[in-house]
C-alpha cells in the first residue's frame, strides 16, 4: 500500500520523529523513502538569495551549498537509509509547502510524512497565509502523516487505529485510509466521533439523542464498507472534537489516528486556532494522518 | 586585457553558460574579473552615434542644473540630500561625461556608471514630472544600462536575468514543460473547490489570452490558480499560450535591448498564434510596461501597439467588478485600514491609477481607504524597482532605499498594503523583513476570491 513514502524533513530534530515512522514502515513494506528537504525560501526578488529554513539566514544556494545540505541529511539520515531498500535525497528551493507538493506529485507518492513544523518561514508566512501543515494536507493527493513528537514514533508498528469522522466528503477518503491500513496492518480499528457540543448549551437528554443518532449515522454510513473486516468498534462522545479525539485515542492505546482535512480556510489566525486536525497533531501521542482526496488511499 | 571568464562582453546565450555563471557565488570571481574588464572606446562610441536619439541628446544639452528635480527623486530624499543623488547630477556626471568623451573612458569610469546607473536610480520616471524641461532620468538611465550592458559592466544578477531570458526566455528557470504541467496541476488542486475550473492551454480563439511572471509558475503558483478562479467565476471564456506566456523582463533592467525584443515577439507570436480577442498579464508593473508601454517598440510596431488590446490585470479586475462578472459579498469586505501601493510601472507609464481605486471601491468598507502621500502618478517607487530588489552587491542601498516606502506606510497608519506588482509585493515583504514595523501585503487575486459572491452553481455540491 505504500510504495513511495515522502518524507518531508528540514533535517532538524524536531523532524526526527517523523523520519524514524517513514524509514519504519518502508523497511515494513519494502518502500523508497524520498528524502525531501526545501533548504530556503526564495526571497530578494529574482536573487540566487534564499533564507535558510532551518536557521532563516539569508544563503546564496549553489552546487557547493546544495552539496553541503545532502551530505548534512545523509549523515543525519545515515542508518535508517542503509536500512531499507530504497533511498535518495532530493533537495530544492522554494516556498514548502509547495515544494512537497511539487515534490509529492512528481514522485508520486503514497503517502507524505512531515514533523509538525516543517520549516515555516514567519516571513513567508505573512505574505501567503497557512502553515506549511495546513497547506500540504488540505491540497496533497496522497494521505499526510504527521509525526509530532519524537515519542509518538512508533516502535512496534501499527496495532490500533483511530478513525475520528466528521462525516464530511473527506472524511469518506480518510475512512477508506483507515480501513485499508487496519487490513493490511492487522490492526483493530475504532470508528470515533465526537458531538460537538463547544459553544452550545443542550440538555442532558438532547445530548444522549444526538449521541445515539451519531452511533446510527455512523453505522449506517460506514456499516455496509467494512466487507469481512470485523476487529472494529464504534464510539460516540460529546465534547470538543480534538480534546475527545485526543482522549480517546489515548484510551485505546492508538498508534495511529487518521482523520480527514476538508478546511477552507487557510488563515492561519482563523484556521490553525480551530482547526481540529492541528490540535490533534500537536496532542497526540501517535502520528496523525489526514486525508483530503480521494487518490492513493 | 582579455575579458574574463563571467565578465564580460558577450552576454549569456547557452544553459551551460548560465550555469556556470550561477555557480560564481554572489559573482565574487565575475566581480573580480570587472576590474580587469577594458572598454572598447570606439565600440562604445560608435554606439552612441548610432542609438543616441536625439531627444536624449536635447536632453543633456539643455539642463539648466536648476537643481528643481532633486527633492523628486526617493533616492536623494533617503540618502541625506547629497549632490550626488540630485537625479541631473546623477545622468551629467555618467552618461553626459560619456558622450563629451566620445566614449573614451577608463574602467573606473564605467565602475562608477554602473554603481550610479543600477543603484542610485531605479528607472520610476517620478523626476521627469517635476522638471520644468520633462528631462526624464529614468528614460536617460535605461539607455545608460545598455550602453553598459554592451561592454560588460553589469551587476551580476542582472547578466544572470538576462541570460535566463536568453536560454529559457523566462527570468527563471521554467521550461515549457514545466509550464504547462504547472497548469494541470493547479487546475487539478483545485477542481474540488471549483467544480469545472480549467486552465486552458494553447486554446485558439479565446476572448482572452493570459500572460505571467515566471516566478508564479516557479515559487507561487497559487496565484496562476487564483487567475483561473476569478476567470472562471467571471464566466471569460481563456487561455494561457504553452509558448509566449511569460511576460516580465529583466533584460530591461539589465539593458540588454536584443533579449528585450527576442522575449516580447516571443509573447507577440503566441499573439499571433492564438487570436484571442485580448491579452491580460499578471499583477506586474515591469511586466506590463514591457510587453504593453515598451514592447511594441522594441518589437518595431509602427503603431506602437501590441498586436492585441494588452491590458494590465487591474483593467481586467475593474471591468469584471464594474461589470458584474463579478461580485462581491459587502459583508466581506475589508474592514480596517488598508493602503494602496501604486506600481510606477504602470501608474506613471501608463496612466492608471483610478482604475485601482475603483477596485478597491468594491472591496473595501467605505471609510477604509487610506491613500499614501503622495500618491497616484505621484507615488514613490517601492524602493526596489529597476533591478534594485535582486542585485546582491547593492542589498545595504536598496535597505535605505525601502526607508521611503516606509515613512508611507507608517504614515498612513494602515497594517495592510495592497501591492499589485510583484516587484513591489517583493520589496514590501523585505521592507517589513528588514525594519520589522509590522505590515501584511497583498495582491489583489487572493483578496478578492476571499470576498467572492459566487453563484450557488458555480459552488462545489453540498455534502
Ligand atoms: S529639473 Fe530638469 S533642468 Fe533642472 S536640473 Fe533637473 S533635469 Fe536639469
Ligand atoms: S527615475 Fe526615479 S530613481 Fe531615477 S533619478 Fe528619477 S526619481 Fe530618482
Ligand atoms: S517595483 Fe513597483 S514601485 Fe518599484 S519601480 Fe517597479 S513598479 Fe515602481
Amino acid at each position: 500500500m505504500f510504495k513511495k513514502i515522502l518524507l518531508a524533513t528540514s533535517g532538524a530534530p524536531s523532524t526526527f520523529g517523523a523520519a524514524r515512522v517513514a524509514f519504519d514502515m518502508a523497511k515494513r513494506y519494502g518502500a523508497e523513502v524520498v528524502v525531501f528537504n526545501v533548504m530556503g525560501v526564495p526571497t530578494k526578488a529574482f536573487s540566487q538569495v534564499v533564507n535558510d529554513v532551518r536557521t532563516g539566514e539569508e544563503i546564496e544556494v549553489d552546487d557547493e551549498y546544495r552539496a553541503w545540505v545532502e551530505e548534512e541529511l545523509k549523515s543525519t539520515f545515515e542508518k535508517q537509509i542503509e536500512s531499507v531498500e530504497y533511498a535518495k535525497i532530493v533537495t530544492t528551493t522554494g516556498v514548502p509547502s509547495r515544494e512537497i507538493l511539487r515534490a509529492a506529485r512528481a514522485e508520486d507518492a503514497d503517502l507524505i510524512v512531515m514533523g509538525a513544523s516543517s520549516g515555516d518561514s514567519s516571513a513567508y508566512r505573512k505574505g501567503y497565509p497557512g502553515s506549511t501543515l495546513q497547506r500540504v494536507a488540505k491540497a496533497a493527493r496522497c494521505p499526510v502523516m504527521t509525526v509530532h513528537r519524537e515519542t509518538a514514533s512508533y516502535w512496534g508498528g501499527f496495532g490500533n487505529i483511530v478513525f475520528a469522522t466528521d462525516f464530511s466528503k473527506q472524511a469518506e477518503n480518510a475512512f477508506k485510509f483507515a480501513l485499508n491500513s487496519a487490513k493490511e496492518l492487522g490492526c483493530d480499528l475504532t470508528l470515533f466521533h465526537a458531538l460537538d457540543i463547544s459553544g452550545k448549551v443542550l440538555d442532558q437528554n438532547d445530548i444522549e439523542d444526538k449521541l445515539i443518532a451519531a452511533r446510527a449515522r455512523i453505522r449506517e454510513t460506514y456499516g455496509p464498507l467494512m466487507g469481512d473486516f470485523k476487529d472494529f468498534d464504534i464510539e460516540v462522545w460529546e465534547g470538543v472534537p480534538y480534546v475527545e479525539i485526543v482522549k480517546i485515542a489515548r484510551e485505546r492505546s492508538a498508534d495511529l489516528i487518521v482523520l480527514a482535512h476538508h478546511s477552507r480556510e487557510l488563515d492561519p489566525e482563523l484556521a490553525s486556532i480551530g482547526s481540529t486536525l492541528e490540535q490533534v497533531i500537536l496532542r497526540a501521542g501517535c502520528p496523525v494522518v489526514s486525508v483530503s482526496k480521494p487518490d492513493k488511499v | 586585457m582579455p575579458e574574463g571568464k563571467f565578465c564580460n562582453k558577450t552576454p549569456i546565450n547557452t544553459e551551460e553558460q548560465l550555469k556556470a555563471t550561477l555557480g560564481d557565488k554572489g559573482g565574487k570571481q565575475y566581480y573580480e574579473e570587472m576590474n580587469q574588464l577594458d572598454v572598447d572606446s570606439d565600440k562604445l562610441w560608435a554606439s552612441i552615434q548610432k542609438t543616441m536619439k536625439s531627444r536624449t541628446k536635447t536632453w543633456l544639452e539643455i539642463c539648466a542644473h536648476c537643481g528643481l528635480c532633486a527633492e523628486s527623486c526617493f533616492l536623494y530624499q533617503v540618502n541625506g540630500r547629497v549632490p550626488e543623488q540630485v537625479p541631473s547630477y546623477k545622468i551629467q556626471s555618467t552618461l553626459g561625461v560619456m558622450v563629451k568623451k566620445k566614449g573614451k573612458v577608463d574602467n573606473a569610469f564605467m565602475q562608477m556608471c554602473m554603481e550610479t546607473a543600477w543603484s542610485k536610480c531605479t528607472c520610476c520616471n517620478r523626476c521627469g514630472m517635476y522638471c520644468p524641461l520633462g528631462i526624464d532620468m529614468g528614460v536617460m538611465f535605461s539607455y545608460l544600462r545598455g550602453l553598459l550592458y554592451s561592454q560588460g559592466f553589469v551587476p551580476w544578477e542582472l547578466k544572470i536575468g538576462s541570460g535566463m531570458h536568453r536560454v529559457y526566455r523566462a527570468q527563471m528557470d521554467v521550461t515549457t514543460e514545466d509550464w504547462v504541467e504547472t497548469c494541470e496541476w493547479m487546475a487539478e488542486e483545485n477542481e474540488e473547490d471549483w467544480p469545472g475550473l480549467e486552465i486552458p492551454v494553447d486554446k485558439v480563439g479565446a476572448d482572452i489570452m493570459y500572460t505571467c511572471n515566471a516566478r508564479e509558475p516557479k515559487h507561487y503558483p497559487e496565484d496562476i490558480a487564483e487567475a483561473a478562479i476569478l476567470f472562471h467565476v467571471a464566466g471569460e471564456n481563456w487561455t494561457v499560450p504553452s509558448e509566449g506566456w511569460e511576460q516580465t523582463s529583466l533584460s530591461m533592467f539589465a539593458g540588454d535591448w536584443e533579449c528585450c525584443k527576442d522575449n516580447v515577439l516571443n509573447v507577440y507570436a503566441a499573439l499571433e498564434r492564438l487570436k484571442p480577442k485580448r491579452a491580460i498579464g499578471t499583477e506586474c508593473g515591469h511586466a506590463h510596461r514591457a510587453t504593453v508601454i515598451e514592447g511594441p517598440y522594441w518589437a518595431g510596431r509602427p503603431d506602437g501597439q501590441p498586436p492585441v488590446p494588452y491590458i494590465h490585470y487591474v483593467e481586467w479586475l475593474a471591468e469584471a467588478l464594474r461589470t458584474g462578472k463579478l461580485k462581491i459579498d459587502p459583508t466581506k469586505r475589508i474592514k480596517e485600514p488598508v493602503t494602496l501601493q501604486d506600481s510606477c510601472n504602470y501608474v506613471r507609464n501608463q496612466g492608471l491609477k483610478d482604475v485601482t481605486r475603483e477596485i478597491l471601491s468594491y472591496i473595501v468598507e467605505p471609510g477604509y481607504f487610506v491613500e499614501m502621500a503622495p500618491n497616484k502618478e505621484h507615488n514613490y517607487c517601492c524602493g526596489g524597482g529597476g533591478g534594485f530588489n535582486g542585485i546582491g552587491k547593492y542589498r545595504e542601498q536598496r535597505n535605505v532605499a525601502l526607508r521611503k516606502k516606509m515613512e508611507q506606510i507608517l504614515d498612513t497608519g494602515c497594517k495592510l498594503v495592497i501591492a499589485p506588482c510583484h516587484n513591489c509585493w517583493d520589496a514590501i515583504r523585505d521592507l517589513e523583513e528588514e525594519y520589522k514595523i509590522g505590515i501584511r501585503w497583498s495582491f489583489l487575486k487572493p483578496l478578492v476570491i476571499g470576498m467572492l459572491d459566487v453563484p450557488k452553481h458555480l459552488l462545489p455540491p453540498e455534502e
